[in-house]
């Protein structure tokens, strides 16, 4: 395998880079799981989180994953920054490479702003959730957490409910299971589900088509409404129409289907109080797995930096 | 009197091959081909006709060479962000020659807000004293392009304003606009407007489809250019204003333009951008911020229907759009990157290699979309009449250029041609 310096989307990696990843993460979980075990593997080497977006669960997350590694870790705080002043994300860029930094998880509001960011420095750049576009960490945990459950993605499959055209979480992770020999469908709203001749993805309208589908995984996204200002479709109809209701988590506790989420989980909107403490919820594994997958990713990236 | 002998040059409208004696300054006279008055030119004979004194000390043998009258360019912007404007306007006039261009209509900009007399004075005589090229201002329909308070017309046109233009504002504000073409209409001027409808376009930056949903860009509608089109087509009709659509790109727009000229109750032409015939969505690839346009590249239908459209006359008129943008600003991220491409430098030479040479479009049909009828829009008569004379241009298709920061006079390095091979040499002026 070439090195890699940049994860960037998961269109962007060979099957077999996405295989090794998974393959390391299996084992970054068992030194995880071993308490306080801090791998060598990014020792001496300075990881930069610059999240242009509020975050706290990636971020930790991201952090978590560098400090196992070995890494020195700082925060790039942007609300307090010179961002705010008007500096271009090139010139921050420079002025953070003048720091040494070997590393750079970046998550912004616009599509597409971690590959400038790749292009124009040394340090590896990871992904962490860029507008609609990609978020490859989060596809990587997905599919980890599937195959832990299932021992495998090929032949599962899995639907994603909810805001696919304004979620990252559904372009990747579609596309991270689609390579892995998964099917994924869409459900949600009409003016939130692109049509298939975009996505190449089947889309469904309501659970009865979801259920005749046979899933595995029921994949729920969030409502982002602070994503959006003008509305798509009447707040007050989600639950009923596309959320996990009682009546639907007993269906899917019927087939014994498994429930992910990538959190932070409205209640009562995508899922009912239930369901989270369903057995086949698997959001909190997502959440574990999250650091494990991180952990794989930094592993899997080599800086020009060395 | 001293002549310039052009012998044996092909006439590329039509194939026929005539001479030419050129003369400074002119002579009176100005002889017409196909009722176009060429400028400069003296006497026209059949090929290998014409009496050529032995003594004449300057003779072109254009034998495998086209001549054409130069083009017209109805839609361009010469700012370059952050550079001195007269700067601006001297690299856009030598991109426009040597793109075979001799005129053209420059569309507001941030920079330059032709909304008062003094505004315009200062283009004018910028372009006077740095252009080559001929630039004729289009003036705002509202104060600052901002789709408020009209701008005043009168006063714009009498320093030569035939054309009005918000730029890349759409005005949305329909009662202003119906007010503005009832009152503008009468000083026989013409409403450039763009279809849109900027609530459903805010924040969108692709056409929807496979290159939007992959790359999580929001999509603009072709319903927003749609509607907006129909609108101006009923305000302009009820107000017995003439109109201009700019930059039409999807196929149903078309449409409504065919049906409007049709229907023989509203005055309009339209246009449709030269990028607009050779791209589509799927140019944009990873973020290729050379490619963001408004309205954005559409569908391979939509572009098919737009060359259908220049072809039968429901499209008046080829422009270039030309944007310059400097080169930091598209580095950005396609959201923040600035909208545009230059299209100047090489734009006969483009329109050569990518429509003629191919068949898709005639000499006769380049002629007429890209330099008889935007003229005629443009002309400061109200009687649809060509401005007084056009100047001519030698053009050798056997000619290769491969397009390099070298040879771009624009100054910016935002035109997909970067690196690529064009054909055709461009004499101006003669």
């Amino acid at each position: 395998m070439t090195p890699r310096k940049d994860l960037l989307t998961i269109e962007s990696l060979s099957t077999e880079e996405i295989h090794a990843i998974l393959d390391s993460a299996t084992e970054m979980k068992a030194a995880f799981l071993r308490d306080g075990e801090q791998l060598p593997n990014l020792h001496g080497r300075s990881v930069l989180t610059l999240f242009y977006e509020p975050s706290t669960r990636t971020r930790s997350s991201f952090e978590l994953a560098a400090r196992r590694l070995g890494a020195d870790v700082t925060t790039f705080t942007v609300a307090t920054s010179s961002v705010v002043k008007g500096e271009s994300v090139h010139d921050t860029i420079d002025t953070l490479m003048s720091m040494k930094v070997d590393y750079i998880i970046v998550r912004h509001k616009n599509s597409g702003i971690p590959a400038v960011i790749g292009r124009h420095c040394k340090a590896a750049v990871v992904n962490a959730g860029d507008g609609a576009h990609a978020h490859p960490s989060q596809a990587f945990l997905d599919a980890f957490t599937i195959r832990e459950k299932y021992g495998t993605v090929a032949g599962k499959r899995i639907v994603i409910i909810g805001d696919i055209l304004h979620s990252r979480v559904a372009r990747s992770t579609s596309n991270i299971l689609r390579r892995l020999g998964a099917e994924v469908a869409y459900m949600g709203p009409g003016p939130l589900v692109p049509p298939t001749a975009h996505t190449g993805i089947p889309r469904f309208t309501d659970w009865d088509a979801v259920f005749e589908w046979k899933p595995d995984v029921i994949y729920l996204l969030r409502v982002q409404n602070e994503r959006i200002d003008t509305p798509f479709f009447p707040a007050a109809d989600y639950h009923r129409s596309f959320g996990v209701t009682e009546e639907r988590l007993q269906r899917i506790a019927d087939l014994d289907l498994s429930i992910m989420h990538p959190g932070p989980v409205n209640r009562g909107v995508e899922l009912c109080d239930a369901a989270m403490d369903y057995r086949n919820c698997l959001v909190c594994n997502q959440v574990q797995n999250g650091v494990v997958a991180r952990m794989a990713i930094l592993n899997h990236l080599t800086p020009a930096t060395l | 009197m001293n002549h310039t002998y052009i012998k044996n040059a092909t006439w590329a409208p039509n194939g026929a091959a005539y001479d030419f004696r050129l003369s400074l300054g002119g002579c009176g006279s100005t002889p017409c081909i196909d009722g176009l008055p060429l400028t400069g030119v003296d006497a026209i004979a059949p090929a290998g006709t014409m009496d050529i004194p032995a003594g004449a000390t300057s003779v072109i043998d254009a034998t495998g060479k086209l001549i054409l009258p130069a083009l017209f360019d109805l839609h361009a912007k010469v700012e370059i962000d952050g550079r001195n404007k007269r700067e601006a306007i001297s690299r856009a006039g030598q991109a426009a020659q040597q793109g075979g261009v001799w005129g053209m209509v420059i569309m507001p900009t941030k920079g330059f807000v032709f909304d008062n007399a003094a505004s315009l004075d200062f283009f004018r005589h910028a372009v006077t004293n740095r252009s080559v090229t001929e630039m004729m201002p289009a003036g705002c329909i509202t104060m600052g392009c901002e789709g408020e308070q009209q701008a005043p017309y009168n006063t714009l046109a009498a320093r030569g304003v035939n054309i009005l233009s918000d730029g890349e504002h759409v005005p949305s504000n329909l009662l202003m606009l119906h007010r503005a073409m009832k009152y503008a209409a009468e000083l026989g001027l013409t409403f450039a407007i763009r279809g849109d409808v900027p609530a459903l376009t805010e924040k969108t930056y692709a056409h929807p489809s496979t290159t939007s949903y992959r790359l999580g860009l929001h999509g603009t509608p072709a319903c927003a250019e749609e509607i907006g089109i129909e609108t101006v087509l009923r305000l302009a009709a009820d107000a017995g204003a003439k109109v201009h659509i700019q930059t039409v790109s999807t196929a149903e727009g078309v449409e409504i333009i065919r049906r409007a000229k049709a229907s023989g109750k509203v005055k309009v032409t339209a246009e449709v951008a030269l990028h607009h015939l050779l791209y589509t969505h799927e140019a944009i690839g990873d973020y290729d911020t050379t490619f963001k346009v408004i309205p954005p590249l559409r569908d391979a239908a939509d572009r098919d229907a737009l060359l259908a459209g220049v072809k039968d006359g429901t499209i008046d008129c080829i422009v270039s759009d030309h944007t310059p943008c400097i080169p930091f600003a598209k580095k950005q991220d396609f959201i923040s990157a600035p909208q545009g491409m230059t299209a100047l430098d090489f734009y006969l030479p483009t329109l050569y290699t990518e429509l003629v040479k191919p068949g898709k479009l005639t000499w006769a049909e380049l002629v007429r979309a890209c330099c008889t009828a935007p003229a005629a829009i443009a002309a400061p008569s109200d009687d649809e009449g060509l401005p007084a004379a056009i100047p001519l241009l030698l053009f050798d298709p056997a000619e290769t250029v491969t397009v390099s920061a070298d040879n771009l006079p624009s100054g910016t390095l935002n035109t997909p041609l970067l690196g690529k091979a064009v054909c055709g040499g461009v004499t101006l002026p003669l």
